[in-house]
C-alpha cells in the first residue's frame, strides 16, 4: 500500500508541474487581453475623423490607422486562441493523470478493499484522498478553462461594441481565477506531501 | 522615388566628356568572360554587404522608432497631468503653499526633457534611413583600372561610362540581376523614406504641445526641427524645392493632392491619443512585404538577414 502511495506523490508533483506552466500560460494571457482590450479601447476614437488633429492633411489617414489596428488586434486574439489550446492542453494531462490513477486501482492486481482505500499508515495520506485530490485539482482546471474561454469570446464580442467597464470586469475575471481557490489547492497538496512538512 | 535612382555613368559624367572621347566598343554588351569571372564575386561581396547593412539600419529604426514612442507616451502624460493640475483633487496636500505651481513646474521640466529625447530618437530615425538609402544606392559594382591592366578592381563609383556596373545583368547569385536587388531594395526602402515623414508630422505636433499659454512656441511644417534637417531630407528627396518646404507627408501608393499641413497646437487628450497610436502603427510600413524581401534576398544569397 505504501508504494501504491508513493506512486500517488509522484503523480501530485506532475500535476505540479503543469500547474507551474499553467502560471506561465495565465501570465501570457493577461498580458494578451491587456493589449487587446487596449486596441478595443482605442477603436471608438480612432473612428472619429475629428480625433485625428494635423493628420487629417494625409488622405486616408484614418482607414489605414484603423486597419492596421484591426490587424494587429486579429494577430493578438489569434495567439489568445493559441493560449487557449495550452490551457486545454493542461486541463487533459491533469485529466488524464488522475483517469490513470482510478484505472490503476479499479483494474490493478491488488483490488485494495474499501478498508485499505481509507488507511492512512502515519502521516501519509489514504488512497482516498489521492483519488480525491486529483479528481478536485482536475475539476478546478477544468471549469477555471471553461470560464477564460467564455471570457475570450466574450472579448471578440465586444470589439465591436466596446464599453470601458465591461473590458475592466472581464480581465478582472481572468486574473482572479475564481475556480482555483489558492487556499484549496494549497490544502490538497499538505495533506499528500504532509510527511515533507513535518 | 528619383532620390533612389542609382547613379548611371551617364548622370556622373557630362555629354561633352561623351562626345570628345570616342568610345572603342558601342554596345554595353555583356562583359568578357574573363572579366565576368572576376566581377561576379565581387559583386557578390558586395550586394552581402549592402543588404546586411539594410538589415541593420532596418533594426535601428525599430529601436529609435520604438523609443520615440515611449518619449512621446512621456511626454503626452506630463503634459496631460498638468493641463489636469488645476482641477484635481489634492486633499491634504492642499493647504502646501504653491502645491500646485511647483508641480506644474515640474512637469514642464519633464516635458522639456521628453521633447529633447523625442528629437533626438526622430534625427536617429532620419540617420537609419540616409542610411538605408546609401546601402540601396552602392549596389552596383563597376570595374576600375583600365582594363589592360593586370591588377583588375571593383568599386561603388563608376569609372567608365560604358560600365553599368551590373556585369551586362547577369544574375549574381542564383536568379537575380543588381538591377532587380536594386528594384527590391528601393521598395523596401521607399516605406521607410513615407513613414519617416508621417513620423516628420507628428514629433511636430508633439514637440508643438506647450506647458505655457497656448500659442506661444507652436512649430510649422516649414520649420527645421534641427540644423541640417532639410539638408538630410533633400537626400531623401522629401524636400522640395519649389516650395522651400518638406514635402507634405501621405500614405504609400496614394496620388493625392495634398493640402497644404496645417499644424494644430493644443489638441486634445483624444487627438494626443491618435497621434500616439498612429505612431505606432506605422502606416506606411508593411512588416510582412519586408520580412518577404529579405527572406528572398537571404535565400538568394545564402545568408540569413534579419
Amino acid at each position: 500500500m505504501e508504494a501504491m502511495v508513493k506512486k500517488y506523490q509522484q503523480k501530485f508533483r506532475k500535476v505540479r508541474d503543469e500547474m507551474n506552466r499553467w502560471d506561465e500560460l495565465q501570465c501570457r494571457l493577461i498580458s494578451q487581453f491587456r493589449n487587446a482590450s487596449s486596441i478595443i479601447e482605442r477603436l471608438q476614437v480612432l473612428q472619429d475623423p475629428s480625433n485625428y488633429g494635423a493628420l487629417n492633411c494625409i488622405d486616408g489617414i484614418r482607414d489605414e490607422v484603423l486597419r492596421k489596428q484591426m490587424e494587429s488586434l486579429e494577430i493578438n486574439l489569434l495567439s489568445m486562441k493559441r493560449t487557449m489550446e495550452e490551457f486545454h492542453g493542461i486541463v487533459f494531462s491533469i485529466e488524464k493523470i488522475h483517469r490513470d490513477s482510478k484505472q490503476q486501482i479499479k483494474g490493478g492486481s491488488s483490488k485494495p478493499n474499501a478498508k485499505q482505500l481509507q488507511q492512512r499508515v502515519g502521516v501519509k495520506p489514504s488512497l482516498v484522498d489521492c483519488l480525491d485530490g486529483l479528481l478536485v485539482l482536475y475539476d478546478m482546471h477544468h471549469s477555471e478553462y471553461r470560464l477564460k474561454a467564455s471570457v475570450v469570446s466574450a472579448l471578440s464580442a465586444l470589439t465591436l461594441k466596446p464599453s470601458a467597464s465591461d473590458l475592466c470586469a472581464l480581465q478582472q475575471l481572468l486574473v482572479d481565477q475564481p475556480n482555483i481557490p489558492k487556499e484549496e489547492v494549497q490544502f490538497i497538496f499538505d495533506i499528500i506531501f504532509a510527511e515533507e512538512i513535518c | 522615388m528619383e532620390a533612389l535612382e542609382s547613379p548611371t555613368p551617364s548622370s556622373s559624367y557630362s555629354s561633352s566628356y561623351l562626345k570628345s572621347q570616342p568610345i572603342p566598343s558601342s554596345t554595353p554588351s555583356p562583359l568578357p568572360s574573363l572579366m565576368s569571372r572576376l566581377w561576379r564575386p565581387a559583386a557578390q561581396r558586395n550586394l552581402r554587404n549592402q543588404w546586411s547593412k539594410l538589415a541593420s539600419h532596418r533594426q535601428q529604426w525599430a529601436s529609435s522608432s520604438s523609443s520615440g514612442k515611449s518619449h512621446a507616451n512621456s511626454l503626452v502624460n506630463a503634459h496631460l497631468s498638468q493641463r489636469y493640475m488645476p482641477s484635481l483633487e489634492l486633499g491634504v496636500l492642499n493647504d502646501m503653499p504653491d502645491i500646485r505651481k511647483k508641480a506644474c513646474r515640474k512637469l514642464c521640466k519633464q516635458q522639456e526633457r521628453y521633447r529633447i529625447k523625442l528629437l533626438s530618437s526622430y534625427k536617429d530615425m532620419v540617420a537609419a534611413v540616409i542610411q538605408m538609402v546609401n546601402a540601396c544606392r552602392s549596389m552596383r559594382c563597376y570595374q576600375t583600372g583600365t582594363s589592360n591592366c593586370t591588377l583588375v578592381q571593383f568599386s561603388n563609383s563608376a569609372g567608365d561610362q560604358n560600365d553599368t556596373g551590373d556585369g551586362g545583368g547577369v544574375s549574381v547569385f542564383v536568379f537575380l540581376s543588381i538591377s532587380s536587388h536594386e528594384k527590391l531594395a528601393k521598395q523596401l526602402v521607399r516605406m521607410f523614406i513615407m513613414e519617416l515623414n508621417v513620423k516628420r508630422l507628428l514629433v511636430l505636433e508633439l514637440l508643438s504641445i506647450s506647458c505655457e499659454v497656448p500659442q506661444d512656441i507652436g512649430l510649422h511644417w516649414g520649420d527645421q526641427l534641427y540644423q541640417g534637417e532639410f539638408d538630410n531630407l533633400s537626400t531623401l528627396n522629401l524636400f522640395s524645392e519649389e516650395t522651400c518646404e518638406p514635402v507634405p507627408p501621405k500614405l504609400m501608393d496614394r496620388k493625392s493632392d495634398t493640402p497644404a499641413v496645417q499644424c494644430k497646437n493644443q489638441p486634445n487628450p483624444e487627438v494626443l491619443q491618435v497621434y500616439l497610436t498612429t505612431w505606432l502603427a506605422e502606416v506606411n510600413i508593411n512588416a510582412h512585404r519586408i520580412d518577404e524581401i529579405f527572406s528572398l534576398i537571404g535565400e538568394e544569397m545564402h545568408v540569413s538577414l534579419s
